[in-house]
């Protein structure tokens, strides 16, 4: 071999790509079907802490008991933070740019992050009122709501 | 109305996450052997005289420089196997590799590292053993790209006789 051959510099290009399925457990199954054939959106109450969860859970997370009491939260909800996504990423279930949020929904005790859309992000502020809108073809996914817009 | 279910929901989740990283020198010129001339290239260890491959700038095992570098043959011995009865995902493509299949780790002639990859043989634990000789077979050198998909599989040599059986 040359020893004084010389190489340009080699960018590898790699990929890792995993195929699994999640299985969304007793309560989960419960929220999706209820999402997926009612538009309904379910939460949990633990009767001990005065507390609904969004998602719904089957232990509670302050005091370890089991929830068996599943209530009916939204569907209307409020902004709790936001930012627009203006950088594509792979991992990312849209094309930038788009807003993320965090969403409370009306009578659960924390929100979970989603889509803000049909909005200038200019318009959004903390506190704002939004409802979902749900997907025409539903899967039992949490992209069943496609997104949250304002009221 | 909630409705209650014994419906068991499982969600389809993909992770695809496409990168890239840069080789370094010592890959760089391992990976550019590979794919431009069909070659292992690996580095030999000045203190404890391991041939590393891949080939990389310090010795995993003594931490001191290597610098000499050492071409390796296109045969080579197995020192490991298992027969895959799962479709194993390639992580590069996000698919099943077809069970059943043979996949080994093969000293290179004059390495010390192995290289796993494929054996294209018929996956039967009475047709394969320890020390069962077998040789690269590359891709096409126009679809090479650079990494180990350049090499298909372990071809093993012809006229082999599984030793310490006489039937």
């Amino acid at each position: 071999m040359d020893e004084t051959k010389t190489y340009p510099p080699f960018l590898v290009n790699q990929r890792i790509k995993a195929n699994s399925l999640y299985y969304a457990g007793k309560m989960g199954s419960i929220f999706y079907v209820n999402l997926r054939d009612n538009e309904t959106i379910v939460g949990v109450h633990c009767p001990k802490c005065n507390k609904n969860f969004w998602p719904p859970r089957l232990s509670c997370t302050k005091c370890f008991s089991e929830l068996t009491e599943t209530v009916e939260i939204g569907p209307y909800g409020t902004v709790e933070t936001f930012t627009q996504v203006n950088y594509a990423e792979p991992v990312h279930p849209r094309k930038a740019p788009f807003v993320y949020g965090v969403i409370k929904l009306d009578g659960a005790d924390g929100g979970i992050t989603h889509f803000i859309d049909e909005v200038d992000i200019g318009e959004i502020a903390i506190g704002m009122r939004v409802k979902p809108v749900f997907a025409k073809d539903k899967k039992g996914i949490i992209l069943d709501i496609k997104y949250f817009k304002p009221i | 109305m909630i409705k209650t279910t014994e419906e068991q929901i499982s969600i389809p989740m993909v992770v695809n996450v496409p990168y890239e990283f840069a080789a370094g020198e010592y890959l760089t010129r391992g990976l550019s052997e590979l794919r431009d001339n069909g070659k292992f290239y690996a580095v030999k260890c000045p203190k404890c005289q391991r041939v590393q491959l891949p080939p990389r700038i310090v010795c995993a095992v003594c931490h001191v420089k290597n610098d000499a570098w050492v071409e390796l043959g296109q045969e080579g011995t197995l020192v490991g196997f298992t027969i895959m009865f799962i479709p194993m995902t390639d992580p590069t493509t996000g698919k099943p590799h077809e069970p059943p299949f043979a996949y080994g780790s093969v000293r290179l002639d004059g390495a010390t590292s192995v290289l796993d990859h494929f054996l294209h043989v018929e996956p039967d634990m009475e047709k394969i053993w320890v020390g069962m000789r077998f040789k690269l077979v590359l891709r096409p050198k126009a679809e090479r790209i650079g990494d180990l998909s350049d090499v298909m599989y372990f071809e093993p040599l012809p006229g082999q006789k599984r030793p310490g059986r006489t039937n």
